[in-house]
C-alpha cells in the first residue's frame, strides 16, 4: 500500500504551486516561476501516472510542448512588461 | 501596427483552438484546445503599445493559464481514480471550477471587469463571445448540477448588482455579460440545443451593440449624452439595449422565454424569481442610460451635419432584427 502514499505528494506539490501563485509577491516573476512548480508536478504526476498503468509516453510528450509554450508566452509577456513599465513589480498596476 | 496580417493568423488559429476543444475525444484534447487558444487569443490583445494593453494580457494570462493548469490536474486525478460516470464528487467540482474561471463566471469574475475595460471593442467581441464557447461546451460534458446551479445564482446576482455603479460602457457589458452567462449556463443544463439557440442569439445582440459603439468610438456613458447622433442611431441603440435586457417584442426575449417556460413547468420557483429579479435590476439600469441619453438629453445642433450617413443600411438592418426575430425565430423550428 506504500506505492499509493505518492499521490498525495503530487496533490501535495500541486497545492503549494497554487498556493504560491496566489501570494501577496512583490515580483511578478515569482508567479510565472509557482506556474511552472504547477507545470512540474503535472509533469511528475503524470509521468509516474502512465509508468503505473504500463501506457507510452507519448502524451507526456504533447503536455511538456504545450506547458513550455505556455511558459514562454508568460515570459514575453514579462518582457513586453518590464519595457513598458521598467519593473514587474505588482505595484506598478494602476490602470485597471 | 493595427491592421497587418498576423491578426488574421492568429484569429484563425483562435477558432480553430475552439473546434479542437469541443470535438476532441479525450479530455487531454480538450485541454490541449483551451492552451491554443490562449496562445493565440494573447498577441491579439496585446497589439498596442500602450500600458493598458500590457497590463490586460498579463491579467488575461495568468488567470487563463491557472485554469487550464488547474484542469489538466484534474484531469488526470479523474483518469487516475477512474471516476468518468460519477458527476457528483468533488473532482467535478474543482473540473467545472476551472472551466467557469476560463469563462468568467461568477466566484472567478474579478478579472473580467478589468481586462474588458482594457480592450478594444472588437476584442471585447471576441472575448464576450467566441472565448466562451469551449468551456461552455467543455462544462456540458461533464457538470455537476447542484453546484452550477448555485454558481448560476451568483452570476445572476453579481451580474446585475455589479452594473448598477458603472460609468464605463465597457464595464457595463462586462457585467451583463455575467448575468447572462448565469442564463446560459442554465440553460446547458436544460439541453444543448438551448444553449446554442441562447448563445446565437446573445451573440447578435452583443454585437450589434459592439459594432454600434465601436463607429460611434464610444467607450464611456457621458459620450452617450453629449452626442450629436442620428435619430435613427439613438432608436438603434434604445431597441438593443432592450434587447439585450430581454423586454418582450425584441429578440432578446425569446430565449429567456424558453428558459422561464422550462423552469416553471418543472417547479424552479425560487431559481425563477432569481432569474427574474436580477433581470430587473438589469433592466432598470439600461433604461436609465437610454431614458437619460435618448429622451431627456435629447441636444442637436443647428450647424453641424448629422453623422454617418454612409453606414445607415447597417443601422437600419440591425434594428429590423432587433425588433422582428422574435417572430422570424419561430420560423428556424418548422
Amino acid at each position: 500500500m506504500l506505492i499509493y502514499d505518492i499521490w498525495f505528494l503530487f496533490i501535495y506539490m500541486f497545492f503549494l504551486g497554487n498556493l504560491i501563485f496566489v501570494s501577496k509577491n512583490k515580483h511578478l516573476f515569482v508567479v510565472l516561476l509557482s506556474l511552472e512548480f504547477i507545470v512540474l508536478s503535472i509533469f511528475f504526476f503524470f509521468f509516474v501516472l502512465l509508468i503505473f498503468i504500463d501506457y507510452d509516453m507519448y502524451m507526456l510528450m504533447v503536455f511538456l510542448v504545450f506547458s513550455v509554450c505556455e511558459g514562454s508566452l508568460g515570459l514575453s509577456i514579462l518582457v513586453s512588461m518590464i519595457r513598458s513599465y521598467g519593473n514587474d513589480y505588482f505595484q506598478s498596476f494602476s490602470m485597471l | 501596427m493595427n491592421n497587418n496580417s498576423n491578426k488574421m493568423f492568429f484569429l484563425f488559429i483562435l477558432f480553430f483552438s475552439t473546434l479542437i476543444s469541443i470535438s476532441s475525444n479525450s479530455w487531454f484534447g480538450c485541454w490541449i484546445g483551451l492552451e491554443i487558444n490562449l496562445l493565440s487569443f494573447i498577441p491579439l490583445i496585446s497589439n498596442s503599445k500602450n500600458l493598458l494593453s500590457v497590463e490586460t494580457s498579463l491579467k488575461y494570462f495568468l488567470t487563463q493559464s491557472l485554469a487550464s493548469i488547474n484542469f489538466l490536474f484534474m484531469i488526470l486525478i479523474k483518469f487516475s481514480l477512474l471516476k468518468n460516470f460519477d458527476m457528483n464528487n468533488i473532482i467535478s467540482i474543482m473540473m467545472n471550477s476551472s472551466l467557469l474561471m476560463k469563462m468568467g463566471s461568477a466566484p472567478f469574475h474579478f478579472w473580467f471587469p478589468n481586462i474588458v475595460e482594457g480592450l478594444s471593442w472588437m476584442n471585447n467581441f471576441m472575448l464576450m463571445t467566441w472565448q466562451k464557447i469551449s468551456p461552455m461546451i467543455l462544462l456540458s460534458y461533464y457538470f455537476n448540477k447542484n453546484f452550477l446551479i448555485f454558481m448560476i445564482i451568483m452570476n445572476l446576482i453579481i451580474g446585475s448588482l455589479g452594473g448598477l455603479n458603472q460609468t464605463s460602457l465597457r464595464k457595463l457589458l462586462a457585467f451583463s455579460s455575467i448575468n447572462n452567462l448565469g442564463w446560459m449556463i442554465f440553460s446547458i443544463m436544460i439541453s444543448e440545443n438551448l444553449w446554442l439557440f441562447y448563445f446565437l442569439i446573445y451573440s447578435m445582440m452583443i454585437f450589434m451593440m459592439i459594432s454600434l459603439f465601436f463607429l460611434m468610438n464610444m467607450y464611456f456613458m457621458n459620450q452617450l449624452f453629449i452626442n450629436n447622433m442620428n435619430f435613427f442611431i439613438k432608436l438603434n441603440l434604445l431597441i438593443n439595449f432592450l434587447s439585450l435586457g430581454g423586454l418582450p417584442p425584441f429578440m432578446g426575449f425569446m430565449p429567456k422565454w424558453i428558459i422561464i417556460n422550462f423552469l416553471l413547468i418543472n417547479k424552479f420557483y425560487f431559481l425563477t424569481f432569481i432569474f427574474m429579479m436580477t433581470s430587473l435590476i438589469i433592466i432598470y439600469y439600461y433604461i436609465r442610460i437610454i431614458y437619460s441619453s435618448f429622451m431627456f438629453n435629447y441636444f442637436k445642433m443647428k450647424w453641424m451635419n448629422l453623422l454617418m450617413k454612409n453606414n445607415m443600411s447597417l443601422i437600419n438592418l440591425s434594428s429590423f432584427i432587433s425588433i422582428s426575430s422574435m417572430i422570424l425565430s419561430t420560423f428556424i423550428f418548422m
